[in-house]
Order: C-alpha cells, then structure tokens, then sequence
C-alpha cells in the first residue's frame, strides 16, 4: 500500500489539473463488480479552497523529462520526486471507493522517459483497475501528447473520459513556454478520438458491444501566462467544441509557481478566469457565438459579466416582454438564467406574469429590470448609459465580494456554473 | 378549527386528506408538540387502507407523477411538510389535473421548493456518506440527515456495491438499512451503535485526510465556497473534516 508521504508528492502534483467531474458516464455494475458511474457526477468533498473532490486525483509519477517552463513538476526542478506502481494505485482507489470517498480515478503522470513509455504505464494500470480489480466507477485519464495512436485508443476503451491540455492559446505560446510540447502532437490524437468516438457511436449501438469514451473529452489551458486576448481564447474554445466535440473546455488562471524571465510574476485575477468561464456557458448553454461575445483582440469587460456587456451593445433589440418573448431572447436577457428562462416559459402557459410573479418565482430582477417588461410594464431606466453604470456599480460590489471569497450562495453558484 | 393529527406515515396523510382537503381552515400534521387555539379539535387520525387507496387513486387519475411528488415532501423533516403536501393536493383536485408547471402559483412554489429540498439532499448524500470497515468486514454508514431519505439513497448504494455487506445508519431517526449481499431490511435501531473497527480502517482515514490536505489550493481560499456545498452539519461523520471521528 502506498505511503503517505508518496501520496502527498503525486497529489501536489495532480493537483493544478482543474478538471474534477464525474459526469456524462451511466457505466453500469457488471456482475461481480465495485461501483458504477452516476450520468450526473457526484461530489464527495469539498476542499478549503472551494474546490470539490469527486475523483482520486493523482500522478503515477512525477519524474518528468519535459522542461515546460511554467510546470512544478518540470526536469530542472528542485522537488521531491516519486512515483507508483499501478498495483498501488488501483488498491488505493478500491479502498477510497468503498469507504465511499470518491466516485473514481484521475490518472495523469509526468512524462517519465518518453510518452509512449508513460502512456503504456497509465493505460496498464487502468486495465487493471477494470479487469484484475473488476472496478465500473469512472476512470478520466489524461492522455500524454505525441503517445501512440494505439495507445491512446487502447486507452479509449477503458476509461470514461480522457482530456489532452492544450496548456496554451496559440501555438506560439505553447512552442516558447513548453518547448517539447508540438500543437500537433496535442490536436491530433484529440482529433483521432473524436473520430473513433463517431465511427464507434453507429457501431455501439448496432450491437451493444463495450464503451468507447462514453464521457468524451475535455482540455485545459492557462490564462494569463501567455499574451492571448479573451476573443482570441473564446474562438478557439468554440473551435474544439465544434471540431471535436469536446464536453468542457477549463480555464486555468496563471499561478506562478516559477519564476522565469518569460513568465509574468504576478498571479493571473480570478475575476478573468470568472469572466472567461461566463462566456463559455454563453456559448454552450444560451446560443452565442464566440463573435458575438468578443472582438478576435478584445478582452472581455471587468465591469459586468459578458451577457450584461453584449445587452449593452445591442439595446435596439431591447426590452422585450416576459409574457411573449422567444426562450432564445430570454436566454439573453441579463439576469435571467436557463432556470428562470425554463421557469418563465412554463408559468405564463396558465396565466399571464407580472413583476410579483417574477419575484415570488425567484427570477433575479436587479439586472433584467433594465431589459424587459411584464404586460406592457416597464420599470427599468430609460437612460443606457444609466443602465451601464447601474450593472457596473452592482457587478462592483459583487467583484469586492468575489476576491473576497464568494458571499451569497447565488454569486457562488453562478461561479461554478457560471449561470448569469 | 379541526387539527387532523397523522402518525407520519404516507397513508395516514392520504386518510387524513380525505375529509382535510375539502375542510377549509384545517391543519393536518405529524408534529409532537402543537399549538392549540381556543376553537381547536382534536381529530386523531390513523391509516384507513379504503380511505386512503379513494384518495390515491382520484389523484392518480389526475396527475400520475403527484404521488411521487407528495411522498417526497412527506419525508421533509419540518412540521409544515403535510400542510405543503395538502395544499398542492388541493390544487389538483381544483384544476382536475397537473399543476407542476403552474410556477407562478404559491402553493406550487412551495411544494417544489421541499420537494427540491429531499431531493437535493438525497444527492449529496450519495456523495458525503461515510463507509467504516468494521472488524466483520461489514461497512457501517452512519449519518443524521435533515430529511427522511434513507430510502432514497439506498438503491443507489445496492446498485454501486452490490459484492460489499453495508450497514447505512440514520442515527436520528433510528433506523438502519442492513444489505448483506442478498437481501437487504430497514430496521429500528437504538441512537448509537457500538462497532469495532478493522485495523486497517484508521490507516484508510489517515490517507484520506493526507489527501484531503494535498488536494487543497491554499493560495486560493475559499472557506465559504466550501461551506455552502458541503454544510458543516454533515461534517461529523466524515473523517476529513472530523479529527476524532470513532
């Protein structure tokens, strides 16, 4: 069994990879078998920092021969070094799973050698972890750029989800701060597994044979590390959501765990990553396209979150009525969430709402107000440049608020789910 | 004023229903201590398996999914939960069908909102549930939710370790679901439960909490995050955040 003292190194190191759900797979129990996946995730804990723990997330190794210059765990670093064996790791996970302390295994590694080398070592050990240990919980891996094509969809059958990082916004950056890393050796096995993926779907379900990826792929990049502007991120997030089909997209603000002169000093604001993750759902959830949230070489606004700012520019299509508006119009009024859209919808069926009516239904009216009307009442300002200094007045209390540690529950949820 | 006093139970309720639902100004309740009013009667009222299949059935006939909805406010653990039920029942009799949607109504607001209640905490806890390895090789459970939901969560656990004997604990309302690989029973327990534990299981918890303590950002705090998903009136039988846990 492993110590705790290798415990700890691994998971320090795992540690930055933000990505934690358990999502998306409905993995049943075979015969004889521990665990299964619950298609909504679960989370088991939460951590200081707000963070939840649903899956053990851990490094086989952290002995890397990569020099990637923003990266603890990189080959010139000065840190603790250690490493486990895959029997290790999978006795590890079953006995965390049966005390019922996570939904599954995070596996990553440092690329110890040579990646064909560390991508065997990681999908050997999640073989065995689903055939020696006979475990159907969720298993996300983390696939290590330029393995093998074998390897990785080797991998693809066994694992839930897998995630390549991209690490950066522009092949550039990428070339200049993790010089052994190549744009291709990150895209194409994204783009391989999406295909498999595709080509398996049609199969699968011909003739129920085993899963392939069942949770698809997600990536993570670091913002703040590079010069990349917001609009420039947000069209490659949309990019690979299209290309690949890609479940989640995180965003990473930079940390400065090393100092370089490549490397800005200061910690990327957690207000950016906030305001990124904003945008993301807009993308994904309310049917806006990176266009028109930002400019190619904009940023996106401190003031008031993305959908505020975008309201803002286009108050000609502006206000609109509760009791006749489209859902993909209500979608895109500030302050109205999918929740409340949905709600709306399905409350003005049986009678017509008034502004009682929103408030009783908990629709958040401190921003909407200014964007809609309710039989033909409107209470909101006339005035927009009013208006714009209201919502950033109001979005300033939240930031304060924010950097702070998230007060009300609302702001806090709207964080994680980034629900405007 | 009639006051309709129910065991609890789900049956009782829909007995209860039978004569409250078209009694105006009535209360229903399962609640040990109540206030009376001057004009208060009394109505004891037990399960009635005819009164009770009347009910169900009108109701059924209405709206299928109101059934589930009304036994999931039922395991509310606050005394008004009869009264949220009753009132949503009343508007499905009224309007002879679903009432779900109508968002805007008060007495639909209010069931939703504990009926969302149950369910969300039945969620956390497939998450927040703590399994100790006892000296028999047997995992005990223990845990005091606000809400009934040792029901709801027990599928869950039979689907996901099916191959492990498990004891689940509710230590406040004293009963306990026992699944020892074949067949599982909800039984009447005493508050607390003396179990020996393996000698492994402290050296399990000692990982867990080391990991625990690795896994933290402690650049980033955010204690009030962390407090809002997981309320520290679950903490006391999760050994991460519980030192003296056993």
């Amino acid at each position: 069994m492993i110590d705790a003292k290798r415990l700890s190194i691994l998971t320090e190191s795992a540690k930055y990879d933000v990505s934690c759900s358990s999502s998306g797979s409905a993995r049943a129990n075979k015969k004889g078998g521990v665990g299964n996946a619950s298609i909504g995730g679960i989370c088991h804990s939460f951590t200081p920092d707000g963070r939840c723990i649903s899956l053990l997330k851990i490094l086989l190794s952290n002995k890397c021969v990569y020099n990637c210059l923003y990266c603890p765990n990189r080959a010139e670093a000065d840190v603790e070094r250690a490493s486990a064996t895959p029997d290790e790791i999978c006795e590890l996970v079953m006995s965390f799973y049966k005390r019922n302390y996570i939904e599954g295994l995070f596996l990553s590694s440092a690329v110890e050698k040579s990646p064909d080398y560390t991508m065997e070592r990681l999908v050997e050990t999640i073989i065995r972890l689903r055939k020696v240990y006979n475990f159907n919980g969720y298993i996300h891996l983390k696939g290590i750029p330029s393995a093998d094509r074998a390897l990785i969809s080797r991998a693809a059958r066994y694992a839930d989800r897998m995630s390549f990082n991209v690490e950066f916004p522009s092949e550039n950056s990428l070339k200049l701060l993790a010089p052994q890393k190549s744009k291709e050796g990150l895209l194409i096995p994204m783009k391989q597994l999406a295909a498999e993926k595709q080509a398996f779907s049609a199969e699968e379900k011909a003739k129920k044979i085993s899963k392939f990826l069942p949770a698809g792929q997600t990536t993570q990049m670091i913002v703040g590390a590079s010069p990349e502007s917001d609009g420039r991120i947000l069209r490659l997030s949309e990019a690979m959501y299209r290309k690949f089909s890609l479940k989640r997209v995180y965003y990473s603000s930079y940390v400065p765990v090393v100092h370089h002169s490549l490397l800005p000093d200061k910690c990327t604001g957690l207000l950016r990553e906030h305001r990124l993750y904003q945008a993301d759902w807009l993308m994904r959830f309310y049917g806006f396209s990176a266009g028109e949230i930002a400019g190619e070489g904009e940023n996106l606004p401190e003031e008031y979150d993305p959908k505020c700012a975008w309201a803002l520019k286009n108050m000609h299509l502006f206000p609109v009525e509760i009791n006749s508006a489209p859902l993909e119009m209500l979608l895109r009024v500030p302050g109205i969430g999918t929740l409340g859209a949905y709600k709306i919808i399905k409350a003005r069926k049986f009678t017509s709402l008034n502004f009682d009516n929103l408030a009783k239904m908990r629709i958040v009216l401190k921003r909407a107000k200014h964007f809609i009307t309710c039989g033909g009442k409107f209470f909101g300002c006339e005035n927009i440049s009013s208006v714009r200094t209201l919502l950033a007045l109001e979005s300033k209390e939240e930031k304060y608020e924010q950097l702070s540690l998230f007060s009300t529950p609302e702001t806090s949820l709207s964080a994680l789910t980034g629900q405007l | 004023m009639n006051i309709y006093i129910t065991d609890g139970s789900e049956d009782a309720f829909y007995s209860a229903a039978f004569y409250a639902c078209t009694d105006a100004d009535c209360v229903v309740t399962s609640a040990k201590h109540i206030q009376l009013t001057l004009d208060a009667r009394i109505i004891p009222t037990d399960a009635d398996p005819e009164k009770c299949a009347r009910v169900k059935n009108k109701l059924a006939q209405y709206d299928r999914g109101s059934l589930g909805d009304i036994s999931l406010i039922l395991r509310r653990g606050c005394d008004t939960r009869e009264m949220t039920a009753l009132n949503y029942l009343r508007r499905i009799v009224q309007s002879k069908g679903p009432v779900r949607d109508r968002l805007s109504d008060p007495a639909v607001i209010e069931a939703m909102d504990e009926r969302e209640k149950v369910t969300l905490e039945a969620h956390r806890f497939k998450g927040f549930l703590r399994f100790m390895e006892s000296e028999g090789g047997i995992f005990y459970a223990p845990f005091a939710p606000d809400n009934d939901i040792l029901e709801l969560i027990l599928p869950h656990f039979l689907r996901r370790l099916p191959t492990q004997a498990f004891v689940i604990h509710d230590t406040l309302r004293h009963k306990a679901a026992l699944w020892n690989g074949k067949d599982c029973a909800i039984a009447a327990t005493d508050e607390n439960v003396s179990v020996c534990f393996s000698p492994e299981e402290e050296n399990f918890q000692k990982l867990w909490r080391e990991y625990y303590r690795s896994v933290n950002i402690a650049q980033r705090p955010h204690e009030k995050q962390m407090k809002g998903y997981m309320p520290v009136r679950y903490w006391k039988f999760m050994p991460e955040k519980n030192p003296n846990l056993r």
